[in-house]
């Protein structure tokens, strides 16, 4: 079971999110709303994973995924965002992230991508 | 341009119609059964989209951030909000638990807001990527914004105008809804050059088909000249890029650059297995090739999107060149 920071700047989401993991028995230690308060947060709280949204205001997702993988190459990232912004997942990929779960998704199918990334 | 070029309101109804498509698409996984697609009508140039606006109406908004500009604005009765809030599972508040407003308990609760805007991000990303297709270029979405507006002054000021606007009407539980597009001048342009691109021969035909004149603000609109044409309409003659693929495989990079002529790739597929017929870059179908009398190589379809086509013999053939006839 791992500690989990939870980054989305919908307030729903980040229940929803929140809600899936803590069924697969995961502790949210965090959340945040942009890709700056992530990055300060993973700074902070040093997650065994983090969850990210990519559209986000002030910071995006795949900014702060840059910034995250500079502070700690060996974080584990799941990206987490809408249907159509598949061709992100290439860019995600490359800057390190372990998976991406497209929205709306099965809380399953978030289970599965943060046990692949913690494998 | 061409003699056959297309004109911005065409242009405009098929921004429409394709974003109308993906939103609804959206919809249906948040409300099953429950999401009716209207009509797409193109406003008279310069004229408000925000007649008729409701007191109280939620509206989120969702902008293009890159590659083109506009706005995308998501309108709800609150009753509406509320039940599309419902069904992504957030609960109305309940007076005297904190989460609702005890002069107006029926308010939207911050929850409930911010599901409206996660619907509406979903929805404008998808739509985003039906106008990339179309343009052939990746478009980026904003994060949304979620307002209540009171009139439609306050939707003009917050908005903005702009020279071309789409208004297309959706039905949620039964609510009507409406989705006004904010399209600058530079963006019609692109879109009639892009589909021009898209070698679309016959131009939709919306002229003089009006839209209704017992505006209520949602379901129907007063604007007397405002065309449109039905979704169908619009979408249909559009030419899509259909191809098959046999199999796949993967390499390192320094191996692929050093296959000799002639060298043998083993796909992962065996040589009698279903083949898949793309379509705009989407997997449509699985069949086997076969060859026709002249030749060609063709398809025989047995699954389309995961069902079983009901032809005569319970499959359709389509004839493929390379790629099909109206591809590029």
């Amino acid at each position: 079971m791992a500690r989990v920071l939870v980054v989305d700047d919908a307030a729903f989401m980040r229940k929803v999110l929140g809600d899936a993991l803590a069924s697969g028995g995961h502790q949210v230690v965090g959340e945040a709303g942009n890709g700056a308060e992530a990055v300060a947060s993973y700074q902070q709280l040093r997650p065994e994973l983090t969850t990210l949204d990519i559209t986000m205001p002030e910071k995006d997702g795949l900014t702060a995924l840059a910034e995250i993988m500079a502070i700690d190459p060996a974080a584990r990232v799941v990206m987490c965002s809408a249907l159509g912004q598949e061709s992100k997942v290439l860019e995600s990929i490359k800057l390190g992230a372990k998976d991406f779960v497209v929205k709306p998704f099965q809380p399953a199918r978030v289970l599965e991508a943060v046990s692949k990334a913690l494998a | 341009m061409s003699q056959n070029a297309v004109t911005p309101r065409e242009a405009l109804t098929r921004l429409g119609a394709s974003t109308a498509e993906a939103i609804a698409q959206v919809l249906e996984m948040f409300v099953p059964g429950e999401v009716q697609r209207g009509e797409v009508s193109v406003l008279p140039d310069g004229t408000t989209p925000f007649t008729n606006l409701p007191f109280g109406a939620v509206a989120t908004s969702v902008s293009y951030v890159d590659g083109v500009t506009g706005a995308n604005i998501f309108l709800m009765t609150p009753v509406g909000a509320r039940a599309l809030a419902s069904a992504m599972g957030v609960a109305p508040p309940v007076p005297g638990d904190g989460t609702a407003s005890e002069a107006a308990p029926q308010e939207l609760s911050e929850l409930e807001l911010s599901a409206i805007g996660e619907a509406a991000n979903q929805m404008m990303a998808a739509a985003a990527n039906a106008t990339s297709v179309v343009l052939g270029q990746e478009v980026e979405i904003s994060p949304p914004e979620t307002r209540i507006l009171d009139d439609p002054d306050s939707a003009v000021e917050i908005y903005g105008r702009a020279p071309h606007s789409t208004s297309t009407t959706f039905v949620i539980s039964g609510e009507a809804c409406r989705l006004i597009q904010l399209v600058p001048s530079a963006f019609v342009v692109r879109m009639a050059r892009a589909i021009d691109e898209l070698s679309m021969e016959q131009p939709a035909s919306g002229e003089g088909n009006q839209a209704g004149s017992a505006g209520d603000g949602w379901g129907k609109r007063n604007d007397h000249d405002a065309g449109s044409i039905s979704l169908h309409e619009a979408l249909s003659d559009i030419n899509l890029r259909v191809w098959a693929e046999l199999g796949r495989t993967r390499m390192p990079l320094g191996q692929a650059l050093e296959l000799p002529l002639g060298a043998v790739v083993d796909l992962d597929r065996a040589s009698d297995a279903a083949v898949d017929l793309f379509v705009n870059g989407l997997r449509f179908g699985q069949g086997h090739l076969l060859v026709t009398d002249d030749g060609e190589w063709a398809i025989c379809l047995e699954t389309v999107a995961g069902t079983v086509p009901t032809t005569p013999h319970g499959v359709r053939a389509l004839a493929l060149e390379n790629q099909m006839k109206g591809s590029d």
